[in-house]
């Protein structure tokens, strides 16, 4: 080995260490779009709760002027840091509330809220302005949102596109350090709950339904397909969706629910109550007193999870919620 | 000619409760998820006739709770629905009348809409408490405008209501869009949706307990008027000039016609095309006497649902379409059949 080569060894090694600074102007691809940054952004505006959490975790927080579409709580440690910045809308803000903030990038957790039918706008629109959108990779790598109400995936949710996510945006701002550091610890995590998990050494057989919100409340309800975050957590523990569906959120009837008999049910908590359905207690009375729903096993032996609906997406908080439906398997009796 | 009405009679008087008995059994048969037949069969008698066949409560559940009590709800809607087509056809004496004619599934749909998107009343205010206020409203508002403008008895009376209930639809349809596009978002586009083209999907016991009632009070209002709903077929002066009094008889119709729509659009959300196809159909087949054809269409409504609602279960399989759809899909080629073979016999 020659001393050249010994120095580039030595400089690879300190590299792998820490992160460098990044070298701007940057230049990414994000969801089929090429993004440009002159400079680390100074004003965000997020939409979608997954991506303000991001943020914060990245200790971005002072850099977000606002905010929107918050389905449940945000993170307990940044209640605080979260109530003194301004919230544009609960659900979607405006395309000229999002503009008025004059921020140097939008960032979104959804890619129907700026997609080519954006809710808010579409990309173009905020491009044409001069401020550049950042959608999380968690929502367009192998999912296709023109298909299916909430999309469809063709490929399992991997923990690797919010990995993925957190690496970008600290490029991006130029925090690297950090978002190193938040990846090795969510990787941590994850090996921790998945060992956890397949300690648990569940029966054959065992099944589950996640049930998000249903339009109505007898309706077919809302529930998970067995390629989001909730059909990763279940890969993980080996346990069957009885839902067969590669869309995000099907809508499937309780009749071919409660024939599939699900051996656990897991509702989804959140503040959000734009549907009776919204409410757990809902959910739960629903279960408890509809003629059919209440004779699944899983009601009748009460093997019912709670779990908070960001833990549910495609969020940093999906490895929260695979921690959260392993402990609570391990507190129930799933023979029979 | 009389003997053959009479005949005609008695053989339709034969042939409903078979009819309908059928089209309940395969409503109840047949699903998102294969249960056999046998298992029905036990059920069926376990539940009506006493008999202690041992199922799987889940079976016996889907079998009596779901499937059963959709299968009496789409045959209560659909006769509902056949029957307010029958009345605003005769009394408005147009070819294109029927129960959305005056706008009353708009307004429902727009009621509905506001409790989902706009979060009116939110948590008080279910979809269905707001699609009959939206349909009634819609219907005050309609037959308020109607009279304004001079609506009396008459041709141009029918005229005049026609219009008004076409400016009221679309003031609805365009509140509705309104609210859509001021903040629906894709997971409420799906509720939405399935709202304004209909869904059976939570039907229960306890609709039943709306809708045959409601299928009852339109067959009980028609079936009493008879030969005013034939005499008006004519015209609101040859009926006048047969001593019925019009006004009455044209608010009571008109009135039932427009609770029986709201109750029902309440309870499944805005189907299509039953209305404006079943009557067309059975006069095809039964001829225009509304002694036979009110039966008759009341009748065909309610298999058309019960059979609309089982293509529309197992059409895709895993995923349910709303009924809208497929009662389009089914009742637009069978009316152009009608309309061909009408003019085949000309």
């Amino acid at each position: 080995m020659n001393t050249k080569t010994a120095l580039l060894s030595a400089a690879l090694l300190v590299c792998a260490g820490t992160a460098q600074a990044t070298d701007y102007p940057l230049t990414l691809e994000n969801c089929g779009q090429t993004l440009t940054f002159d400079a680390a952004p100074a004003r965000t505006v997020t939409v979608g709760q997954a991506t303000t959490e991001i943020l914060y975790l990245l200790g971005l927080g002072p850099t977000v002027t606002g905010t929107s579409v918050w389905f449940t709580n945000v993170l307990p440690q940044f209640a605080e840091l979260n109530a003194g910045i301004p919230r544009l809308a609960d659900n979607d803000p405006s395309f000229e509330s999002v503009a008025a903030e004059t921020p140097d990038l939008v960032t979104v957790q959804h890619e129907w809220h700026v997609g080519p039918q954006g809710i808010v706008a579409t990309r173009e629109m905020f491009h044409d302005i001069g401020v550049p959108t950042y959608v999380l990779p968690s929502d367009c790598a192998s999912k296709d949102n023109s298909r299916g109400s909430d999309g469809t995936r063709s490929e399992m949710f991997s923990t690797a596109s919010i990995h993925r996510s957190i690496e970008e945006l600290a490029r991006i701002y130029d925090v690297e350090d950090r978002g190193a550091e938040l990846v090795d610890e969510l990787k941590a995590r994850e090996a921790a709950a998945i060992e956890h998990a397949r300690a648990l050494d569940l029966p054959e057989g065992v099944s589950a339904v996640f049930w998000y919100s249903s339009a109505e409340m007898d309706i077919d309800p809302y529930v998970a397909g067995r390629k989001g975050a909730p059909g990763y957590m279940m890969q993980q523990l080996g346990i069957e969706n009885v839902v067969a569906s590669d869309e995000e959120w099907p809508t499937v009837g309780w009749e071919s629910i409660a024939k599939a008999d699900p051996t656990v049910i897991v509702l989804a908590e959140m503040t959000r109550r734009r549907f009776p359905a919204d409410d757990v207690e809902k959910k739960l009375e629903f279960l408890r007193t509809d003629p059919v729903a209440k004779e699944m096993t899983a009601v009748r032996e009460n093997r019912i999870v709670v779990m908070d609906l960001q833990a549910m997406e495609a969020t940093v908080r999906a490895v929260y919620g695979l921690e959260e439906l392993s402990a609570a398997l391990a507190g129930l009796d799933l023979q029979g | 000619m009389r003997s053959r009405a009479r005949r005609a009679r008695w053989h339709w008087g034969w042939i409903a409760p078979p009819v309908l008995l059928a089209a309940l059994i395969a409503g109840t048969a047949i699903g998102e998820t294969r249960i056999p037949a046998s298992t029905v069969l036990q059920v069926l008698g376990n539940k009506l006739f006493g008999t202690v066949y041992p199922v799987a409560r889940i079976d016996e559940g889907i079998i009596w709770n779901y499937r059963l009590a959709r299968a009496v709800v789409a045959a209560a809607c659909g006769a509902g629905l056949a029957l307010s087509g029958v009345v605003l056809q005769a009394l408005l004496r147009n070819a294109l009348a029927d129960p959305y004619l005056l706008g009353i599934s708009a307004g429902a749909s727009t009621g509905a809409v506001a409790v989902t998107v706009a979060g009116f009343g939110a948590g008080a205010l279910s979809l269905s408490t707001g699609a009959f206020a939206g349909a009634l409203l819609a219907f005050v508002m309609v037959a308020a405008l109607a009279r304004a403008a001079g609506g009396g008895t008459g041709l141009q009376a029918a005229g005049v209501i026609v219009l008004a209930g076409i400016a009221g639809a679309q003031l609805f349809n365009a509140m509705t869009a309104f609210l859509i596009a001021k903040s629906a978002n894709a997971e409420q586009a799906r509720g939405i949706m399935f709202w304004l083209l209909g869904n059976l999907s939570g039907a229960r016991w306890q609709d039943s307990l709306v809708a045959v009632p409601a299928a009852a009070l339109g067959l009980g209002v028609c079936l009493w008027h008879v030969r005013s709903l034939d005499a008006f077929t004519f015209g609101a002066d040859s009926a006048a000039s047969l001593g019925i009094n019009v006004r009455r008889v044209q608010a009571v119709l008109i009135g039932a016609a427009a609770l029986v729509t709201a109750l029902i659009v309440s309870l499944v959300g805005a189907i299509g095309f039953v209305g404006l196809v079943i009557p067309h159909a059975m006069r095809f087949l039964v001829g225009g006497r509304h002694r036979l054809l009110v039966p008759a269409s009341a009748l065909a409504g309610a298999v058309f649902l019960i059979a609309a609602d089982i293509v529309s279960r197992i059409l895709i399989p895993g995923q349910v379409l709303p009924i809208g759809v497929i009662t389009a899909l089914i009742g637009a080629p069978a009316f152009a059949a009608i309309l061909i073979r009408g003019r085949a016999r000309k």
